[in-house]
């Protein structure tokens, strides 16, 4: 079916260009997960539950803090579950200004309100172009625990997650929004929040999940679109709407191995929807499929690697395809996620990590412009010191994280030079001109 | 010199008996302290800390040879540890981490699968003898 909606804006010049650069900056500066509050309530240490003592990525014992609805405490009377931080970051991109700014200042709502109810609320400021801040919902994950159940002589934990982004409940970090890692592009998954369109933070839903035998993880949830005005209320801009949806569908199974010494898992996941965008557009048929593994050496925490793979196949039949004279839309197409993922963690504070990141899929020169290719392939490489949050640190409920971090870009829009297709004469961007190198500091009490 | 040692074995086994309760602490500590502080780190450093007066999920484990269990004044155990009535020595740390504690200590909240190297527990349980 044609119809004459408004063909989906394609990344063009320099405007384009700031957007990614924006995009990567919020990419680079939000990596955090770990929150104070949370140590103080069990009187664990940061490394406890994160190889880095800084997050996101999640040790075992950091999963089964999840999937127990942030609930365990160490009995020592009610902490206030409040956490904030503070992140301050020099940015040199390799086209276009360098910049300095405190880049962000978070509120988190963490922690436990019964043995029961737990939960994880980030509210964030993020530094604007025009010096000024703007202040969003982050991501929201509120529980329900039922802890210490048995199923067939085995244990069983069964709960209930209302959050604002596919996937972020996950106790695995190796999807892409509990990694907060992503393949950025044109194209991408629903379940990819780097994706144009992602639902992250604009959706609700809710998810019922069992922990079987401390092995077995599944899932199965909903969730539909805020309206575009709320979207606008938590400060997210209504260019960026996922559009209205119906009929969503999340699953998930994973096999989860802790060895204490080490941990295996490998996982499935799926997402569909009918969506609507713009709203008032023919409907879209979108399916996700995707699967996940990942491996873990911890031995005695002195020397830790983590690596994870992640692949996720949409599938997209399109309710309506945008007119452009001289072109056909099709009428269904794919998009394709991969994510590999290496990090190496000296004594719990010295680390490197390393990312490849590529985001393809069909050939479409109507929705993403001449040629169509939407691929694009990039790394991030971060190098990092967190001095504290461990056992016998300073302290051991905060921490300060320094890194630095390089993004590199092989391929955009399938190409390696004029990555937007600027005519001939006109001043072309090269994928390698979206690089961009950072240094940050962040602190989380 | 079979007399002579016969003569003597009273006084011999009247020693080892009045030894027994010195030596036979530092027998029970077979392991590798060291070696146990790896085991420590990896089987049981999250929910415990090793520091005087620090509770994490579970009990400080500073000074747990040799105590009641469930005494620690400033942590809230179970009432089936609290009940347990035993004190945590060698042999009975030996005991309770060579199985489940829920199958050694029906009720507790602590869980914890056992662990079967009984090398592994040598070290680890001379290590936890170390914190004094």
């Amino acid at each position: 079916m044609l119809s004459f909606h408004p063909r989906p804006t394609r990344p063009r010049g320099l405007a384009s260009l700031c957007a990614l650069l924006v995009l990567l900056l919020l990419a680079a500066s939000s990596p955090v997960q770990a929150t104070a509050a949370f140590a103080r309530q069990t009187g664990s240490a940061c490394a406890d539950c994160h190889a880095a003592a800084y997050g996101p990525a999640l040790t075992p014992y950091g999963m089964r803090f999840k999937i127990n609805g942030f609930t365990e405490t160490d009995g020592e009377g009610t902490k206030l579950p409040l956490a904030a931080q503070v992140l301050a970051q020099y940015s040199r991109p390799a086209r276009g200004a360098s910049t300095t700014n405190l880049t962000e200042a978070d509120l988190y709502v963490a922690g436990r309100l019964t043995d029961h109810v737990g939960g994880f609320v980030k509210v964030e400021a993020d530094h604007q172009g025009d010096g000024g801040y703007a202040t969003k919902l982050s991501n929201l994950d509120l529980r329900y625990v039922a802890h210490d159940l048995k199923l067939g002589g085995r244990d069983l934990v069964l709960g209930v997650s209302v959050n604002n982004n596919p996937g972020f409940d996950d106790p695995v970090g190796a999807l892409p929004a509990p990694a907060y890692l992503g393949p950025p592009g044109v194209s991408g998954t629903l379940l990819n929040p780097s994706s144009p369109g992602s639902l992250a933070h604009r959706v609700v839903g809710a998810g019922v999940y069992g922990f079987y035998d401390a092995l077995w993880y599944a899932e199965a949830g909903s969730y539909r679109s805020l309206s575009a005005s709320r979207q606008d209320d938590l400060g997210y801009p209504l260019s960026g709407d996922p559009g209205k949806l119906s009929g969503t569908g999340y699953l998930r199974l994973a096999w989860m191995k802790d060895l204490k010494r080490q941990f295996f898992s490998a996982g499935v996941v799926a997402l569909t929807t009918r969506r609507q965008r713009p709203r008032s557009a023919p409907t879209d048929d979108i399916t996700d499929l995707g699967y996940d593994l990942s491996w873990q050496y911890l031995g005695n925490r002195e020397h830790i690697v983590q690596l994870s793979y992640v692949d996720i196949l949409e599938r997209r039949h399109y309710g309506s395809a945008p007119l452009v004279p001289g072109l056909l839309a099709p009428s269904h197409a794919t998009a394709h996620d991969q994510v590999l993922a290496a990090t190496y963690t000296f004594r719990q504070s010295y680390g490197i990590s390393a990312s490849h990141l590529m985001s393809t899929g069909s050939r479409d020169p109507v929705r993403y412009g001449p040629p169509g290719d939407p691929a694009t392939t990039s790394n991030r490489i971060s190098l990092y010191w967190t001095p504290f949050g461990k056992d016998d640190s300073w302290t051991s409920v905060a921490n300060l994280k320094l890194a630095a971090s390089w993004s590199r870009f092989t391929r955009f829009n399938g190409r390696r030079s004029n990555v937007f297709g600027a005519p001939p004469g006109a001043p072309a961007t090269d994928a390698s001109d979206l690089d961009a190198f950072f240094v940050s500091a962040s602190v989380m009490f | 010199m079979t007399k002579l040692f016969l003569r003597r074995l009273p006084l011999i086994a009247a020693g080892l008996f009045l030894l027994g309760p010195v030596a036979g602490p530092r027998l029970a500590f077979a392991g590798d302290a060291s070696a146990g502080k790896d085991v420590f780190r990896a089987e049981c450093s999250e929910c415990h800390s090793v520091r005087e007066g620090r509770n994490k999920k579970g009990p400080s484990l500073f000074g747990i040879v040799g105590r009641h269990a469930g005494s620690l004044p400033d942590y809230r155990y179970s009432d089936a540890l609290q009940q347990a009535g035993w004190v945590w020595t060698p042999q009975k740390l030996q005991w309770y981490l060579s199985q489940p504690s829920r199958q050694a200590n029906p009720g507790t909240r602590m869980k914890y699968d056992g662990l079967d190297d009984a090398e592994q527990r040598d070290d680890l349980i001379s290590f936890l003898g170390t914190l004094h």
